[in-house]
């Protein structure tokens, strides 16, 4: 079990170091940015001022070792617009709302997904397959958006009943959530429905029958851990996504949330401040597949042994 | 006893649920291919009628409701454009944009799965790796950062995207070349000193093609929404010019005073990419036929 974890968080490392490199050549290769933030009658002095000041005078082997032990010690730079302000500070304050609306989504998504899932196994039910499939479907065929200005127009414009914009409450969560929940329900539907359609033929649920356990028993208590499993490691990867790809969810209801941050950084033209951002997704989506890995190993000893 | 056949019962119901799918085909690939039908007419006709401007404001002719005005039977948006034309304008742009973000990934796709599966070994490696990558960057994030450095734009959208979706082209053609670069009508040609392209070309693109052509029309909806809602972030076609995603964003700011604005666009795109889902029900299930007699008849 050690050997396991060290392994994948070596893995992990070599990962993060990827994205770190990539995310810092993303930033040069575009040249220096003094030009770009200062007004346009700036002299070519000032320019290059701002660049010394800035650092992007240095050799850019040095400036990358720089980078790179500066995030090892939690220091991402200083925005480039705001120099007394470090860049990773203006992300992690957003990110506790990020990360708050992504995992009740995606939780309150699982959960429907699962209700469905069981309840069209437990009925042996044609016509519920069909329902949540083709619901879910025609729901995925509407973009997250347009579901979401659909939502706040009847919810807050016509019928005045909850918040559209911002954080003001609890009653600020419906929305989003419910607009991030549908859109990954028929996701976990079809994953479930088939990874439980594929236990149904095995031997152990024969078994099961002959020893006299109803079909709901079969279904909830032997049937659905095996089908979980597959589930796990797309519903892991799905969180991770859904935690760096709220950002169009976010921008629909003007959540406080690290995707206002990042538009407006795109806006701004202020790399250092998105450099911060992929980096902090990039541990956020890391992380949450080692939890996964760990889990499933722990649940399947099979993955751990082989 | 009862239990016992009611375990067995799924195998049953699962061919009668089989037979039931295919006798229900016709009708939704058909609702759906009326569907696109009526999309393309609208976009192709729509700029040749007398009144198409989507570009000129006239603020006295603001907020004018669908179907009250005969001069704008869709409506005006908040600075008085009027919406069919701006609907078939954008239309024109997202479904340009859409189709050629899928060609370049299906010529991406084409060419690094069948060098993948012809060749294997190392270049196999490298293009699987390559693909992973690809797989575990999210495009929103990747084109944030791009955009971030250059400023957003409407090409840098499109190279980007164009190089986002190729991953599901190249591993079915990946697939099919590793099951074909043994047989003896690959392996002859060379022998008699054809060149690799050349066979390539000849004996193995042919058999990746319709199946990439299926794959293709599933993936226009995909990409619609992708693209739509990177449009709708600002992430894209820059205004005026109008976009299905741009006109959204505009319409949201509306919302109160002209709903209409966004629910026009929007159902656009609702129709489109189910229309798209529909048909490639159709493409999916009647695919598998003429593959298998081609593969047949090459044996």
């Amino acid at each position: 079990m050690l050997k396991f974890l060290i392994r994948r968080l070596v893995q992990a490392a070599a990962t993060v170091l990827c994205v770190l490199t990539i995310a810092f050549f993303l930033g040069r290769a575009s040249g220096k940015p003094g030009a770009l933030l200062l007004t346009d009658g700036a002299t070519a002095e000032q320019i290059d001022q701002l660049n010394e000041t800035l650092g992007f005078n240095r050799p850019l082997l040095a400036q990358y070792v720089d980078f790179a032990l500066g995030v090892f010690r939690g220091d991402f730079g200083s925005s480039y617009r705001n120099p007394s302000i470090p860049a990773i500070e203006l992300v992690a304050e957003r990110l506790p709302a990020t990360v708050s609306l992504a995992l009740t989504s995606f939780v309150i998504g699982v959960v429907l997904a699962l209700a469905a899932a069981l309840s069209i196994h437990v009925f042996r039910s044609r016509k519920l397959r069909a329902l949540f499939i083709w619901g879910g479907s025609l729901r995925q065929s509407v973009p997250d958006f347009f579901f979401g200005v659909l939502a706040v127009l009847v919810f807050s414009v016509v019928l005045g009943a909850l918040p559209s914009l911002g954080f003001t409450g609890p009653a600020s969560y419906v929305l989003p959530v419910m607009t991030i929940a549908t859109g990954q329900f028929v996701l976990y539907v079809r994953l479930l429905d088939s990874a439980l359609t594929e236990q149904s033929s095995q031997d152990y649920v024969r078994t099961a029958y002959a020893r006299g356990k109803s079909h709901g028993a079969v279904v909830a208590t032997e049937m659905l851990p095996n089908a979980l499993l597959p589930v796990m490691t797309m519903a892991g990867l799905n969180l991770a996504g859904l935690l760096g790809g709220a950002v169009i969810v976010e921008q629909v209801f003007a959540w406080p949330g690290v995707g206002e941050v990042l538009i407006n950084a795109v806006s701004q033209r202020d790399f250092a401040i998105v450099q911060a951002g992929l980096l902090v997704v990039a541990l956020m989506f890391v992380v949450v597949n080692i939890v996964v890995d760990v889990l499933y190993s722990v649940l399947d000893p099979r993955v751990r042994l082989s | 006893m009862s239990q016992l056949a009611s375990s067995r019962r799924p195998a049953v119901r699962r061919t009668a649920r089989t037979r039931r799918r295919i006798g229900r085909l016709p009708l939704l690939p058909f609702i759906g291919a009326v569907l696109l039908a009526v999309m393309a007419v609208f976009i192709v006709v729509v700029p040749m009628l007398p009144g198409f401007d989507p570009l000129t404001q006239n603020l006295s002719m603001a907020r004018l409701a669908p179907f009250t005005d005969a001069a704008h039977p869709l409506g005006t948006d908040s600075i008085g454009r009027d919406l069919l034309s701006r609907l078939a304008e954008g239309g024109r742009i997202t479904m340009s944009i859409t189709l050629a973000v899928v060609a370049i990934n299906v010529v991406l796709g084409i060419i690094l799965g069948l060098c993948a599966g012809f060749f294997g070994g190392w270049i196999d490696n490298v293009i699987g790796l390559v693909s992973d990558a690809n797989l575990a960057m999210p495009v929103v994030l990747l084109l944030i950062a791009i955009s971030s450095v250059t400023g957003p734009s409407a090409t840098l959208m499109i190279v980007v995207l164009g190089c986002t979706f190729w991953m599901g082209y190249a591993r079915v053609a990946r697939a099919i070349a590793i099951s074909l670069r043994g047989r003896d009508f690959v392996v002859a040609p060379q022998i008699l000193g054809a060149g690799a392209a050349w066979t390539i070309r000849k004996h193995i693109l042919p058999h990746v093609l319709p199946q990439m052509l299926i794959l293709a029309v599933t993936d226009i909806g995909v990409v619609m929404l992708v693209q739509a809602g990177l449009d709708f972030l600002g992430l894209g076609v820059q205004p005026p010019s109008p976009t299905w995603g741009g006109m959204i964003l505009e319409g949201q700011k509306m919302l109160r005073l002209s709903p209409w604005q966004a629910i026009i666009p929007g159902t656009a795109i609702f129709m489109l990419v189910v229309g798209t889902q529909f048909v490639s029900q159709l493409l999916t299930a009647e695919s598998s036929t003429p593959l298998r007699k081609a593969r047949r008849a090459n044996v």
